[in-house]
């Protein structure tokens, strides 16, 4: 059996190495030049933490193509581009249905067809209806499958995932040989939904999760200014039963990657064409936005007002950890809303491109970002920076103001020395002029 | 400048005097914006080259009833027509946080324009008119929308610092309804004339609101100024009439359109204003009494 993926972007390099990993031979298929040639030579265009360890151990078991004829071969096909989105979160579906045409036309009619990219509610059934009016009657059999891989985890929950979610024309019915024989070797439950159900399920995922982290931004706002400690009041939330163990409870800086606030104007759109109230949703993405300033209000609170140019020091440019990726970025959001102030930026990943931001100095330590600087902003919590000597970042900064919104710094050394830290959910530090 | 004899208009014209622009400022004695002659006068006085800042309107003070609200609007209707015809070169128009609904918060410059007043029907109404008439021309456009000003000139006399200071010069009593637990966002009036030349040096376009980021209860208004005037200013709570509405704003438009600006506090500010009144000077030009000296152009017609 031969199963094939089509579309190599982030989620179908995970999925198809992680499929190989567990012992299927892999066909995968992407048109864009060069990468296949690259793969082939163990070469990632993409950082994620696990990936290329993986990928070198299932070489054996996984050929690269970009000649879409040669997935004709699979029993399976997996169409795994991932669906860009434009800065509102809406999607693009053009490239994914271009895929899909070139692969369907030169593909085995009797390939079962898996769509694991992130579709709106419809578009598998529409994609099925299609398919069988071209093949009059002797359709393939198409299928939606929901991913939840979170960048920097995702070869973890690739290979261990929770339970694998299927949307089928007919949720009672058996699934093909060869689909359940890849789905059972991830060994977990499957659940069998019609198609609109199972595309919703993905969606619902992500509005339920941006609706924790929404609820855990508005309280922990509230923290910092009542005196409460937000640390303190999640792990209560988490033992009730209701809530539990590993609700996502974290505050943040508004939603960020892109495939959440896709979902979330998803819902947005359909409920604006169906008359349904998406006014929860609309919340979520106002609290988003709201709090993606909440890093450029602190820093301004400790600026000096008779200072017209200071320095500001940005530790961490991606948007979260393990990860090269900046899209969304709220470390470039900040940086972006302190222009034409100077800035000194240090990530151990990500890399700017010096014309978005004449105002930025990307450097080659944290240390070197906090030389002069008014303010160090930790944008994004990368483990090396808990370890950073402190008493040399005061020494270098001008200022003694921190902004570390995710607290990545021992928050009892910043106090010994002095230094004032503003963090997500703790109150703030006595001195701290506007919100 | 139209609007240049009152509370806004004369901080203002001391401000861009300061910073060297040549201002030309009408007040109602100089042009009646209710009347249609003065579309012809605007054209006659206002140069291509011109910025312009409308100030004008009659405030509350003056008046709270519909017609009050409709010889507003017909200077909104007057002021569109002139600026249909695009003869001049950026428009800053002074509007209000009253264009917001109440119980918004924290208020920002996309929040939800329901206003619960005349007065906010007024701004938001003639911010509409405005906007329609600059479109097709054009022209850049800027809606500022401060909050609550209080200064040494103002005249309104409304509740908050400007009252709290002249009743604790006066009657050495400040009256707060309630505990005074009301908070609000009170801006200096210099730091909406700095904010205004900001705009004007830049060309700004779109909305801003003028607050601070910092709402105070109107009790820690009044300790502020019993802190500057003297310990003998006695506080008395009055029953309140109304619920207590608080009023807070999110000011990151502000950080990003001008990061190097910063507001005044409002201690800093009161004991200015404090100083203002006491000794009768204006700390912002060094000068005695009211009014600033401005360039009137000959009227035309």
């Amino acid at each position: 059996m031969i199963v094939g993926f089509a579309g190599l972007s982030h989620l179908g390099l995970v999925s198809s190495i992680v499929t190989a990993s567990k012992g299927c031979e892999v066909l995968a298929y992407d048109p864009k030049p060069g990468l296949c040639g690259d793969l082939r030579e163990g070469r990632l265009p993409t950082f994620e933490p696990g990936l290329a360890d993986l990928l070198e151990v299932s070489r054996p078991r996984i050929r690269f193509t970009t000649d879409a004829a040669a997935l004709r071969q699979c029993d399976v096909i997996f169409f795994s581009l991932d669906v860009p989105t434009d800065t509102e979160g809406r999607s693009d579906l053009d490239p994914l249905r271009e895929l899909i045409d070139g692969v369907a036309v030169g593909g085995s009619s009797e390939a079962v067809l898996v769509v694991l990219s992130q579709v709106p509610p419809g578009f598998t059934r529409r994609l099925a209806d299609t398919l069988a009016d071209r093949a009059q009657g002797r359709a393939p059999g198409v299928f939606y499958q929901v991913e939840t891989l979170i960048i920097g985890r995702a070869v973890e929950r690739a290979l261990d995932p929770e339970r694998l979610i299927v949307g089928c024309r007919d949720p009672r019915a058996e699934l093909p040989a060869a689909y359940q024989a890849v789905l059972d070797v991830f060994d977990c439950p499957i659940l069998r939904l019609g198609y609109e159900s199972a595309e919703l399920a993905k969606i619902s995922v992500n509005v339920c999760l941006a609706a924790s982290v929404a609820v855990a931004n508005t309280l922990a706002e509230l923290c910092e200014v009542i005196g409460a400690e937000w640390s303190e009041v999640a792990p209560a939330l988490k033992l009730d039963r209701r809530i539990g163990p590993h609700a996502y409870l974290s505050p943040g800086l508004g939603i960020a990657g892109g495939n959440l606030e896709r979902d979330l104007t998803t819902v947005q759109a359909l409920a604006a064409e169906f008359g349904t109230d998406a006014a929860l949703v609309e919340a979520c993405l106002a609290n988003s936005r709201y709090r993606r300033d909440w890093a450029l209000r602190a820093v301004h609170s400790w600026l000096d007002p008779g200072d017209d140019c200071p320095t500001i020091a940005v530790w961490g440019l991606a948007y979260k950890v393990d990860t090269s990726s900046t899209k969304n970025s709220p470390a470039l959001a900040l940086m972006e809303s302190l222009r034409p102030l100077p800035i000194r930026a240090y990530d151990p990943q990500a890399r700017l491109d010096g014309s978005r931001l004449p105002n930025v100095l990307q450097v080659d330590s944290a240390l070197e970002a906090c030389r002069g600087a008014a303010v160090l902003a930790v944008m994004t919590p990368w483990s090396e920076f808990a370890t950073c000597d402190l008493s040399e970042v005061g020494r270098l900064m001008t200022g003694r103001a921190l902004v570390d919104p995710f607290g990545a710094l021992d928050a009892a050394r910043c106090a010994a020395l002095g230094f004032s830290h503003l963090r997500l959910g703790w109150p703030r530090p006595l001195g701290t002029r506007a919100r | 400048m139209l609007g240049a004899s009152g509370f806004v208009g004369s901080d203002l014209a001391g401000h861009l005097m300061h910073l060297g622009i040549e201002t030309v400022g009408l007040s109602s004695k100089d042009i009646d914006l209710c009347r249609p002659e003065a579309v012809d006068t605007l054209a006659g006085i206002v140069a291509p080259t011109d910025p312009v800042v409308i100030v004008s309107a009659i405030t509350p003070d003056r008046g709270r009833d519909v017609s009050t609200l409709m010889r507003n609007l017909m200077m909104g209707e007057h002021l569109s027509r002139f600026l249909v015809s695009g003869s001049c070169a950026h428009v800053v128009y002074i509007s209000s946080d009253a264009v917001y609904a109440d119980g918004v918060s924290p208020v920002r410059e996309s929040s939800c324009r329901a206003p619960a007043s005349l007065h906010g029907v007024m701004h938001l109404a003639r911010e509409h008119m405005l906007t329609h008439a600059v479109r097709a021309t054009g022209l850049p456009f800027l809606i500022l929308r401060p909050s609550l000003l209080y200064g040494a000139r103002d005249t309104h006399n409304g509740y908050g610092p400007n009252r709290f200071v002249r009743m604790a010069r006066g009657d050495r009593k400040i009256a707060l309804f309630g505990r005074g637990e009301e908070k609000r966002d009170h801006v200096y009036i210099r730091d909406l004339s700095r904010l205004i030349g900001l705009a004007l040096l830049h060309g700004s376009v779109g909305a801003l609101n003028v607050a601070t980021g910092t709402s105070r209860s109107f009790l820690e208004v009044a300790q502020v100024v019993r802190g500057l005037i003297g310990d003998a200013v006695e506080i008395e709570y009055l029953p309140r009439a109304t619920p207590a509405i608080h009023r807070h704003f999110d000011f990151s438009a502000t950080l990003k359109a001008f990061p190097s600006f910063r507001y005044t506090s409002l201690e800093e500010g009161l004991a200015e204003v404090v100083r203002e009144l006491g000794t009768g000077r204006d700390w912002a030009t060094g000068r005695s009494g009211g009014g600033h000296d401005v360039r009137v152009r000959e009227v035309a017609g």
